[in-house]
């Protein structure tokens, strides 16, 4: 009997399900950045509004990548619905909470997804998913030094206008 | 595999999982599979297989075993782009849901086999 599903699709139903469910994060992501560039926008931060246009945009392209590879594999990409994204923050600093917050849940996700890959030998995928991996130390930085900088610079006086003057600066170039 | 028959085109149909009420096979020449459930053999292709067993598992048994409304519990099972349909009662949905459950158990096992027996093994 020949193995017709194996024919058509390279990723397994759970993997593809696990796939899925990374478009919808990745999507829900982007909708959050977005979300918070409207708040820090309308409040006075440009320069941070920018930085959270920008990260809307590098996570719609991470959602098209997953969302490209579960096709390319035979798989069912499903476009997601995405409801319940938080439009009011109480601070400056609670953007940038919320934003690492964010990126450490995705971080987690794709750990959960690359076990997985591992459990059933798939490392098609993994080899896939090392790309995130490396995207992902660069998200986490960039997140955790802007949290710094309102300790480092502090909110008094014009911190917060200065902390929103080097949002934009912020850069991951280790060589490691 | 177990039991082989042959349809009017005389391909041959493998035996992939059956139960008391029903029945998959397999089709290896039309790259498809046969479900006889219900008192039909319907022909479904990987993607409606795929939407079928989607189907089955969305109904939500416990929910409609604890309704103490009085309409019948028959669940109408349409699956988008394919050209079959089943009306079937709570009982028949769990009989299906055996069946699809064992199938794609043994499809799973079919795959590690081929795996093992010949891909790597070449």
């Amino acid at each position: 009997m020949k193995d017709l599903i194996r024919i058509r699709s390279l990723i397994s139903a759970e993997v593809e399900a696990l796939l899925n469910q990374q478009v919808r994060k990745e999507a829900f992501s982007s909708a959050v950045y977005l979300s918070m560039a409207s708040w820090c926008n309308h409040n006075g931060y440009d320069y941070s509004s920018e930085y959270f246009f920008k990260q809307a945009d590098e996570e719609r392209q991470h959602q098209l990548k997953f969302f490209k590879y579960i096709l390319d594999m035979g798989g069912n990409a499903i476009s997601p619905e995405i409801t319940g994204i938080k439009q009011e923050y109480n601070s400056f600093r609670e953007v940038f909470e919320d934003a690492l917050d964010q990126e450490i849940n995705v971080t987690q996700s794709i750990q959960n997804i690359y076990a997985r890959c591992l459990k059933e030998q798939d490392f098609v995928t993994n080899e896939f998913l090392n790309w995130f991996l490396k995207e992902q130390r660069e998200e986490e930085y960039k997140a955790r030094r802007a949290l710094e900088l309102f300790d480092v610079i502090g909110e008094e006086g014009t911190g917060r206008w200065q902390i929103d003057r080097h949002i934009g600066d912020i850069k991951y170039d280790s060589g490691a | 595999m177990v039991t082989t028959l042959i349809d009017t085109q005389q391909n041959t149909w493998s035996d992939v999982f059956s139960t008391k009420y029903g029945a998959i096979y397999q089709s290896d020449a039309e790259r498809c599979w046969y479900v006889d459930f219900a008192g039909k053999v319907a022909k479904f292709d990987y993607r409606c297989l795929l939407k079928l067993k989607k189907a089955v598992y969305n109904v939500d048994i416990e929910a409609k075993l604890l309704q103490s409304t009085k309409d019948p519990d028959i669940e109408i099972l349409f699956i988008c782009a394919c050209d079959h349909c089943y009306i079937l009662s709570l009982l028949q949905i769990i009989a299906l849901k055996d069946l699809l459950e064992g199938t794609f158990v043994m499809l799973q096992l079919n795959h590690i086999l081929q795996d093992r027996l010949y891909r790597i093994a070449i």
